[in-house]
């Protein structure tokens, strides 16, 4: 596998121009939609099949009765456990040997599981092909050395594209930063690989808690569950199933009355 | 915000009648294997009924991929760890035991009633799992109460378990063969199966904890404490305890199956 490539989301560059929006759309040829009213400048309320870049407009009442105005610019995370990745059951999502995942259009059958197995809720399905959509990191750009439109459009770089471990190194001297200018909340979310999901390929640096930007604080990987409940149901099988020998069996052994 | 997968009537229907199918087999294949020949009927009944529905599962899941013939796709590929993959596969294989099982029932020679009885021994191992892989499905997912819950295959086990007894019991009501003893021994299994349900509903629901919400206090409520604990649970193992109320048999196996299709329905929909 070559080395990982990663986005650095840093949201105190973010200055809301929503460029990063523009660029994917255009690159990925997808079309407008209908804006939404979602009571702040941002547009859509969330990812769509046809947005896969969104600038989220976050309104948080300070202590003086002010507004802090928090943005962010969200993608999906390419995360190295990815939840969706797993729940493929026909194997269109993969992962690049960059370290990136993506759905091949051409597997895809529309069971909409991934969509229900993203932690993010980033892995949208589109009616028109009856296929799951979602950001791919810009997969046929990253393959010729461009890098995402995103990251290449962003006029703050806000959005950075580069090696993962070389950006973590950045991200966390920029953190430090931020802290000793008096940024007591920064953070990095999911750029430690031992973090949930093994840590995410598109990771962020926020200026508060996660919940704040509708990110969950412990995203979890769906895939935990099912020995659990694989086992449990087994149990359950074998508990009905003495039920139901114990109703049929002949009285004075098996097959008496055969005779 | 986590995305809910769209997933509507033709997947409660799958579900409902993949736990027949795989409820139906294995009461059928225990029949065959721990009964007596006075439970002939129970064990073709099963059998063919449990072909049948895998038969309507497979074109209602085409169906919900809107373009049938990506249904390949689930077949090109296979992961172990995946409720979905597995159950793709294990769909067709149970196909095969309910068709090889159904055939040989047809027959009253002792050398394939010998084959069949062995056959369905490993075939009920793939109508359980048919039966309770859809509710570790939806547990492995993002999306909470659907994820929250630890016992959602032991629940869907236990009710494909009692809506199979209760649907060879109502055939075997309809066509008139429900004076026989295989008709009191699938009552019997399915009261015991009843009781087993509403234990691991109770647990499920422990488990739950403030998650449950969606169920017991949500626009679903009225449609699970009325449809799937008073009507399919209740009432049917109520008029089979009491008994000699001269309600027709057919009654409490209508409800149970009802409860069953409810149960499905509420747990989907908290997503849809």
């Amino acid at each position: 596998m070559a080395r990982t490539l990663a986005m650095f989301t840093d949201t105190s560059l973010c200055i809301g121009c929503r460029a990063c929006q523009v660029a994917c759309k255009q690159w990925n040829e997808l079309p407008m939609e209908e804006p939404e009213w979602t009571g702040s400048y941002q547009n859509h309320a969330h990812f769509t099949d046809k947005t896969y870049r969104l600038v989220r407009f976050i309104e948080k009442p300070q202590a003086n009765g002010e507004l802090q105005w928090l943005l962010m610019s969200d993608v999906c995370k390419h995360c190295a456990q990815a939840g969706c990745l797993d729940a493929c059951p026909t194997g269109a999502i993969y992962r690049t040997e960059y370290g990136t995942v993506n759905i091949n259009q051409d597997v895809c059958n529309g069971c909409r599981y991934c969509v229900s197995s993203c932690p993010f809720g980033v892995v949208s399905f589109n009616h028109d092909t009856g296929r799951a959509n979602k950001c791919t990191f810009c997969n046929d750009r990253i393959h010729n050395g461009l890098g995402p439109a995103c990251a290449k459009t962003c006029p703050t770089e806000s959005i950075q594209f580069g090696f993962r471990d070389e950006l973590v190194a950045k991200a966390e001297k920029r953190v430090a930063k931020l802290k000793e200018m008096g940024y007591a909340s920064a953070q990095l979310y999911g750029a430690d690989s031992n973090s949930p999901l093994g840590g995410l390929n598109a990771f962020f640096l926020l200026l508060d808690k996660p919940a704040t930007y509708n990110l969950p604080e412990k995203p979890l990987l769906p895939q935990r569950n099912v020995l659990v409940d694989s086992v449990l149901a087994v149990g359950a099988a074998l508990l009905v199933g003495v039920g139901a020998v114990v109703s049929f069996r002949e009285r004075g052994g098996k097959g008496a009355d055969d005779a | 915000m986590l995305r809910n997968p769209e997933w509507h009537l033709l997947i409660v229907w799958y579900f409902f009648l993949g736990g027949i199918a795989g409820g139906a087999y294995f009461t059928a294949a225990i029949a065959d294997n721990f009964g007596g020949s006075r439970d002939r009927g129970v064990v073709r009944t099963g059998y063919i009924l449990s072909l049948l529905m895998i038969a309507v599962c497979g074109m209602l899941l085409i169906l919900d991929l809107g373009t049938p013939s990506r249904f390949l796709n689930m077949v090109m590929h296979f992961k172990f760890w995946d409720p979905m993959s597995i159950g793709a596969w294990v769909l067709g294989v149970f196909g095969l035991f309910a068709f090889l099982s159904s055939a040989l029932s047809l027959s009253a020679d002792e050398g394939r009633a010998a084959l069949r009885r062995k056959i369905s021994l490993v075939g009920t191992i793939f109508g359980f799992f048919l039966a309770s892989y859809t509710g570790v499905l939806l547990s492995a997912t993002a999306l909470p109460f659907w994820s929250d819950a630890r016992l959602m295959g032991a629940l869907f086990l236990a009710s494909g378990a009692s809506t199979g007894m209760a649907a060879i019991s109502l055939l075997l009501y309809l066509s008139g063969d429900s004076a026989g003893e295989g008709f009191k021994k699938v009552k019997r299994a399915d009261r015991f199966a009843i009781l087993f349900e509403i234990a691991v509903l109770v647990l499920f629901l422990v488990v739950l904890g403030s998650a449950a919400a969606p169920l017991l206090s949500g626009h679903l409520a009225p449609l699970f404490w009325g449809g799937l604990v008073v009507l399919g649970l209740v009432i049917p193992l109520l008029l089979d305890l009491l008994g000699g109320l001269r309600i027709p048999a057919a009654v409490p196996a209508a409800l149970v199956l009802l409860g069953g299709f409810i149960l499905r329905y509420v747990i989907v929909m908290t997503h849809a």
